[in-house]
């Protein structure tokens, strides 16, 4: 939608818009100590999660289970970053250049989830049972579940399939990071086509990945229960959180001064459009998975949303029908909500504590704790492992420009304009 | 970024000045000449270019569109409706239980609202871009200049109605000339294209005869017999893939198509646990009242069952009063019987007594009959005595109870009294 005359090469815009300035796109000087009062602040609250856990006294149920919900919750933000970058090439976003950089070093941060993930898979190995009801032959034997299904479901192919999981993600968080970074430098435009030819690939890697980890993860809680649109509700709410995340780091850089004329209000009006899209495309994937269970009416697949529909987690569902879908739907339909700062932080944020608590309403219904204590843990957790995220992420953009300086769709992102 | 269609009428053969027009060599000057145009007080008047100008809007003046509040409001009404329409055809007009679910389940009426919600919001978006451009437009002055060609590919221009109530030849010229344009021409209408073209006319009025059409022959077709068979339209609705009743089926064990009722369930409406309902009981014997409302709508409906079920045998009246048989020993036999009892009266006469084993239908109005309370009459419609079968099958439980409602209103006509006429119409009796 740009004038006829800039539109061939995108020259008269770049002479038009102010250059960016060298002190707006690093990290440099910004309170050097953050990434260490993170990773200080995150083990903090871990130790803290982890004693209190303790004292549960139920076989660490409570704990393990926290710490899954939230585990799941800062993977999806990753997860959900690497799918925008792979998305943007996909389709040749030109907009998107402007905060693309941000979501990259999201994605690129996904190392530290695969360290995350010891406390998940090693009490696994040792034994334990509290989490995953599979880990115990009885459980498999009275449960009926399929030999085939027990062989999938063992520690030793669980630990080698989310190696795997790791692998993937990072190699593509890592070469996507790397060729932008490289272009940063070397300014050729082939590696933007590179990075383009590779995007679809990594589409089709990150979904099926993806899909397995939530299928391995958070499906499996209950053994006997299948679902195959489950991954997409996963990824579904994990593009919304990182559209959500992305959108706030966004202004809390903008805030610090950086990125002040790389990032417009046009750019936050299409990432609230994101936002409002994933919000949609995570009700479809819900409902659509609610409606076939609940039409069919089969004892082993209703049993899952029995557990997470009575009791008090209804009230939990019914917070999320309009907490996650109806009230930010409306929210985030107007435009001018979405090209107002403040109001798109709010929704942003809105959606950020949905998705948490979707997380925590998939993982903590098989959990025995309740009340209080179990409170307090999810959210020591939630600091716990959030903190030690952004100290990550952090670390991972020293030295990195905040944009991709030489994109040469830079111009045309910090020219465009909706309408 | 449209305006509107030109309205001046001017029955002069002579091509009548429908607007002027501007060149401009680029967007800068479009955009810049609009700001001007638009500070001038100019409301039907329009810039046109190949492509959207960014702050073209800004420039023109132009508010933002009505269209999103259209669409919402099209797709709020499009959820209304298809959850009324559900409601109303799965729970209220045609009650169908479905996979065991509720008669209304919300979630099973969810993927109709959303594609119906789609569909409306769709057709508001579309229909409501053009109304709101103010489309079809048959004619617009502009459409008369050959420069003007040259909008959609590389011309930048700026047109003036002379519908505008500010429009002055000579002051309009005036104002465009100072805006730097590189051409300035007046648009003249040709004084022909006023009229609506013959052949738009005559393709409407053939395309009007043409819709009237099948409506007249569905019409037609409704209103006559034929003996060719009818058309099936909906060959799956009207040819379905069923079984019909008391077929074979290898689908089940016991080779019947039929299953029979699970045990330890009760169909849907058969529930039958309403003693005073559904056996006419209340306490310890029959019950006196009626259980269903006392109504002309359930009197009428009760007579035309009457009519069916009981009429046959009993007669239209129910059968010879006590005073009919001390007036004449033998009633009218066409009111007091129906045609069965009369042909079965018929077969026997001559007979001896003793060697038939018709049992003439009891008079509703004997005193033995009167004397019994709603219940009892309802229970024998229910289960049928001595030679009259039950008709529990044929009539469903409500209009059973407005029979007996109906029997009550017969016995009461049929054996009434001065003094249940109202004092002030006695007179009237003669």
């Amino acid at each position: 939608m740009k004038p006829m005359t800039e539109s061939t090469d995108g020259r008269g815009e770049a002479k038009r818009s102010p250059g960016i300035a060298a002190d707006e796109t690093s990290l440099d000087g910004l309170m050097p100590e953050i990434p260490s009062l993170l990773a200080v602040t995150g083990i903090g609250s871990l130790a803290f999660g982890f004693v209190l856990g303790a004292l549960q006294g139920d076989g660490w149920s409570c704990f393990f289970h926290a710490y899954l919900a939230n585990y799941c919750f800062v993977v999806s933000i990753a997860l959900g970053s690497l799918f925008l970058v792979t998305a943007m090439h996909a389709t040749r976003a030109g907009w998107g250049v402007s905060v693309r950089r941000i979501a990259e070093i999201l994605a690129a941060n996904l190392f530290l989830p695969a360290l995350m993930f010891l406390p998940i898979l090693l009490p696994l190995a040792w034994g334990h049972s509290g989490l995953y009801s599979w880990n115990d032959p009885q459980t498999l034997a009275k449960e009926s579940i399929s030999p085939a299904k027990a062989v999938w479901l063992s520690v030793p192919l669980f630990a080698t399939r989310a190696a795997g999981y790791f692998v993937v993600w990072s190699l593509l968080a890592w070469f996507f990071l790397r060729r932008s970074t490289e272009q940063d430098l070397s300014g050729d435009p082939a590696l933007t086509v590179r990075m383009e030819r590779w995007s679809g690939p990594a589409l089709v890697a990150l979904g099926i990945s993806g899909t397995l980890a939530a299928f391995d993860w958070l499906m499996s809680l209950e053994p006997l229960w299948s679902s195959t649109i489950f991954g997409l509700y996963y990824l579904s709410g994990a593009v919304a959180g990182a559209v959500a995340a992305l959108i706030l780091a966004a202004m809390g850089l903008q805030a610090a001064g950086r990125l002040r004329s790389a990032i417009t209000v046009e750019h936050y009006h299409d990432l609230g459009k994101l936002l409002f899209s994933a919000v949609i495309f995570w009700g479809y994937m819900a409902f659509s998975q609610y409606l076939l269970i609940w039409y069919a009416n089969l004892p082993e697949e209703t049993g899952w949303y029995r557990s997470r529909l009575a009791g008090p987690w209804g009230g939990v569902a019914l917070a999320l029908l309009f907490g996650h879908l109806l009230i930010p739907f409306f929210g985030l339909l107007s435009r001018e909500a979405k090209r107002r700062k403040r109001l798109l932080a709010f929704w942003a944020v809105w959606i950020l504590v949905f998705h948490w608590i979707d997380l925590l309403w998939l993982v903590m219904p098989g959990a025995t704790g309740e009340g209080f204590t179990s409170a307090l843990i999810d959210l020591c957790l939630l600091v716990g492992l959030g903190s030690l995220y952004l100290a990550g992420a952090w670390q991972t953009a020293q030295g990195l420009s905040l944009v991709p300086l030489r994109d040469p769709r830079l111009a045309e992102a910090i020219g465009f304009e909706n309408n | 970024m449209s305006e509107t269609e030109p309205k001046t009428a001017n029955p002069a053969a002579e091509p009548i000045l429908a607007g002027m027009l501007a060149e401009f060599d680029g967007p800068e000057a479009l955009l810049a000449a609009a700001a001007k145009v638009r500070q001038s007080g100019y409301r039907r008047w329009d810039a046109h270019s190949s492509y959207p100008i960014h702050g073209m809007e800004q420039a023109m003046g132009i508010r933002p569109t009505l269209l999103p509040w259209l669409v919402l409001g099209a797709g709020i009404a499009a959820a209304a409706v298809a959850i009324w329409l559900q409601w109303w055809t799965n729970a209220v007009d045609y009650p169908l239980v479905t996979s065991a679910k509720p008669r209304f389940s919300l979630p099973a009426n969810i993927p109709v609202a959303f594609e119906l919600i789609v569909l409306f919001s769709a057709l508001a978006a579309f229909g409501g871009a053009l109304g709101l451009n103010r489309l079809p437009q048959f004619r617009h002055p502009v459409f008369s200049s050959k420069r003007f060609r040259r909008a959609t590919t590389d011309g930048f221009f700026l047109s003036i109605e002379a519908a505008d109530p500010r429009f002055d030849p000579a002051a309009t010229l005036a104002l465009l000339e100072s805006l730097g344009p590189t051409a300035v021409e007046p648009c003249c209408d040709p004084a022909e294209a006023r009229k609506v073209p013959a052949a738009l006319c005559w393709a409407v009025a053939i395309g009007l005869v043409l819709a009237v059409l099948p409506p007249l022959w569905i019409a037609r077709a409704r209103m006559t017999t034929s003996d060719q068979p009818r058309i099936h339209l909906i060959q799956d609705m009207d040819f379905q893939p069923r079984y019909q009743s008391q077929a074979a089926s290898p689908l089940f064990e016991d080779g019947r198509a039929m299953r029979p009722v699970i045990r330890g369930t009760i169909a849907d409406g058969q529930l039958d646990a309403d003693e005073h309902l559904d056996r006419g009981r209340s306490g310890a014997g029959w019950a006196a009242s009626f259980p269903i409302p006392i109504t002309r709508e359930n009197l009428a409906r009760g007579r035309g069952r009457f009519d069916v079920y009981c009429a046959p045998c009993h007669g239209l009246t129910g059968g010879a009063t006590p005073d009919d048989l001390k007036r004449e020993g033998r009633p009218d036999k066409l009111l007091a019987y129906g045609p069965v009892a009369l042909r079965a009266m018929e077969r026997i006469e001559g007979e001896q007594p003793g060697y038939n084993l018709w049992v003439m239908p009891r008079s509703l109005h004997e005193p033995s009959v009167v004397t019994q309370p709603a219940g009892q009459l309802f229970n024998t419609i229910t289960r049928g005595l001595s030679t009259m079968p039950s008709y529990e099958a044929q009539v469903p439980v409500e209009d059973r109870w407005r029979i007996v409602l109906y029997v009550r209103a017969l016995q009461r006509s049929r054996n009434s009294r001065v003094e249940n006429v109202p004092e002030a119409l006695r007179s009237e009796l003669k």
